[in-house]
C-alpha cells in the first residue's frame, strides 16, 4: 500500500461540519442567479448572431440603401443583389438553428470532456457564421472598392475633355492590388480583434480541452 | 410540485454537501472564493436536476456537475450571499480518530494538490474518493486504461512534491 492509499481513509474522514451551509441557505442558494460561464457564450453568440442582422436591417431603412438599390437597377445587377440577399438569410438562419441545436446539448451532467466539447463545437459554429460575415463583406467591399475607382477613374478621365476614355491595364493592375489591399486591411483589423476576445473567452476551455484528449490518445 | 421539488433536492445535497466542499477546496484557494463556487455548484445541480434520472447514484450524479462547474462552468464573480463563516477551510479529521500526523499530512495534500492542472486535480480528488476507475473515466470521459494510467502518473507527481 502506498502513501496516497494510506490518506484515503483520512481524506475521507474530512470533517466539514464546522463550516456546513445550513438548509436555508441552500434554499437562498437556488434562487440567485448563475454566473456562468455557459450563460455568457450564449448571449455572446446571439450578439453576434444578431448583429449582422441588425445592421442589415438599420442600413435597409437609409437613404443610402434606396440610392445604392437605384444604382444596382441602373447597372443591371439588382436581381444579383437579390439572390445575394437571399443566400446571406438562408445562411443565418442556418447558422442560427444549428447554433440552437447545439446548445441545447450542453448538459452540465455530461462527462467533463463530452461537455467541453459541445461547448467548443457550439462556440464554432458561431466561429464559422463569423467568417461567413467577413467573406461576404469582403467581397462586398472589393465590388464597392472596384466600381467606385472605375468611375472616380471614368469621371475624372471625361473631366478633362477625353471623349471615349478607356482604363489603361496600369491602372486596372495598381486599382485591383489597392482594393485587395484595403479590403484585407479592414477583415484583418476585424478578424484580430474577433481571434482576440475568442481567445480570451476560450483560453481555459481549450487548454483543458486539449490535455483531455491528449490523455485519450 | 416544485417545493416538493425542491425539498427532496435540499435534502439530497445537504447529505452529500462534503463532496461540493471537497471539490471546492480542490479548485479554490480562498474562503470567499470557496463559498462562491459552492454557490455556482449548488445552482448548477438545482438547474440540472429535474433531468436527474436516478439512473447513477445521487452522489455520483454530483461529482459530474460539481466537476463540470469547477472546471468548465465557473466563473469567477463577487455575488456573494451571507453564510456561515467559513473563513478557516482547515478541515480537521474527525475526532473520533484524530490523527495530527495524518491531519498535517492532508493538509500538505491539499497544498500539493493545488500544484496540478484542472483536469489532473479532478482526477486525483475521484482517485482520493475511492472512486472505481470504471467511474473515474465515465466522469471525465476517458477510458478506463488511459483513467487508469493518468491517475498513476499523477500519484507519482504528488509523491514528488509530497517528499522533495
Amino acid at each position: 500500500m502506498d502513501e496516497l492509499d494510506k490518506l484515503k481513509g483520512a481524506w475521507k474522514n474530512q470533517d466539514y461540519s464546522k463550516h456546513k451551509v445550513s438548509t436555508n441557505d441552500i434554499y437562498k442558494m437556488l434562487h440567485m442567479k448563475s454566473s456562468s460561464y455557459v450563460k455568457w457564450i450564449f448571449y455572446i453568440s446571439i450578439i453576434e448572431l444578431g448583429l449582422g442582422f441588425l445592421i442589415s436591417s438599420i442600413s435597409y431603412f437609409t437613404d443610402s440603401h434606396k440610392d445604392s438599390m437605384e444604382l444596382f437597377k441602373e447597372l443591371g445587377v439588382y436581381s444579383y443583389y437579390i439572390v445575394a440577399i437571399v443566400i446571406s438569410t438562408t445562411v443565418v438562419l442556418y447558422f442560427i438553428y444549428k447554433f440552437y441545436q447545439m446548445f441545447k446539448r450542453i448538459e452540465v451532467s455530461d462527462s467533463v470532456k463530452n461537455l467541453m466539447k459541445t461547448i467548443l463545437k457550439t462556440r464554432k459554429i458561431v466561429k464559422q457564421y463569423i467568417y461567413f460575415n467577413l467573406g461576404f463583406a469582403f467581397i462586398l467591399i472589393e465590388v464597392t472598392l472596384s466600381f467606385g475607382m472605375i468611375q472616380s477613374y471614368l469621371k475624372i478621365a471625361i473631366d478633362k475633355g477625353e471623349i471615349n476614355p478607356v482604363i489603361p491595364l496600369k491602372a486596372y493592375i495598381i486599382g485591383g492590388v489597392l482594393t485587395i489591399l484595403i479590403g484585407l486591411i479592414i477583415i484583418g483589423i476585424f478578424w484580430g480583434i474577433y481571434q482576440l476576445l475568442y481567445g480570451i473567452l476560450l483560453r481555459r476551455l481549450n487548454k483543458n480541452y486539449k490535455e483531455l484528449k491528449q490523455l485519450d490518445k | 410540485m416544485t417545493q416538493q421539488l425542491e425539498k427532496q433536492f435540499v435534502s439530497l445535497l445537504d447529505e452529500n454537501q462534503n463532496i461540493i466542499h471537497k471539490v471546492c477546496r480542490v479548485y479554490t484557494n480562498n474562503a470567499d472564493a470557496h463559498k462562491d463556487l459552492f454557490q455556482e455548484v449548488t445552482i448548477q445541480l438545482w438547474k440540472a436536476y429535474p433531468k436527474f434520472r436516478g439512473d447513477s447514484k445521487f452522489s455520483t450524479w454530483m461529482y459530474r456537475v460539481a466537476l463540470n462547474t469547477a472546471i468548465t462552468i465557473y466563473r469567477k464573480s463577487k455575488r456573494q450571499i451571507k453564510t456561515s463563516d467559513i473563513s478557516d477551510f482547515h478541515y480537521r479529521l474527525e475526532s473520533s480518530d484524530y490523527d495530527a500526523t495524518m491531519d498535517e499530512q492532508i493538509q500538505l495534500l491539499y497544498k500539493a494538490i493545488h500544484q496540478l492542472s484542472d483536469v489532473e486535480k479532478a482526477l486525483i480528488l475521484l482517485y482520493l474518493e475511492d472512486k472505481p476507475y470504471k467511474e473515474i473515466a465515465e466522469t471525465m470521459g476517458l477510458t478506463e486504461v488511459n483513467a487508469r494510467v493518468k491517475v498513476n502518473r499523477i500519484k507519482g507527481k504528488l509523491k514528488t512534491i509530497l517528499n522533495p
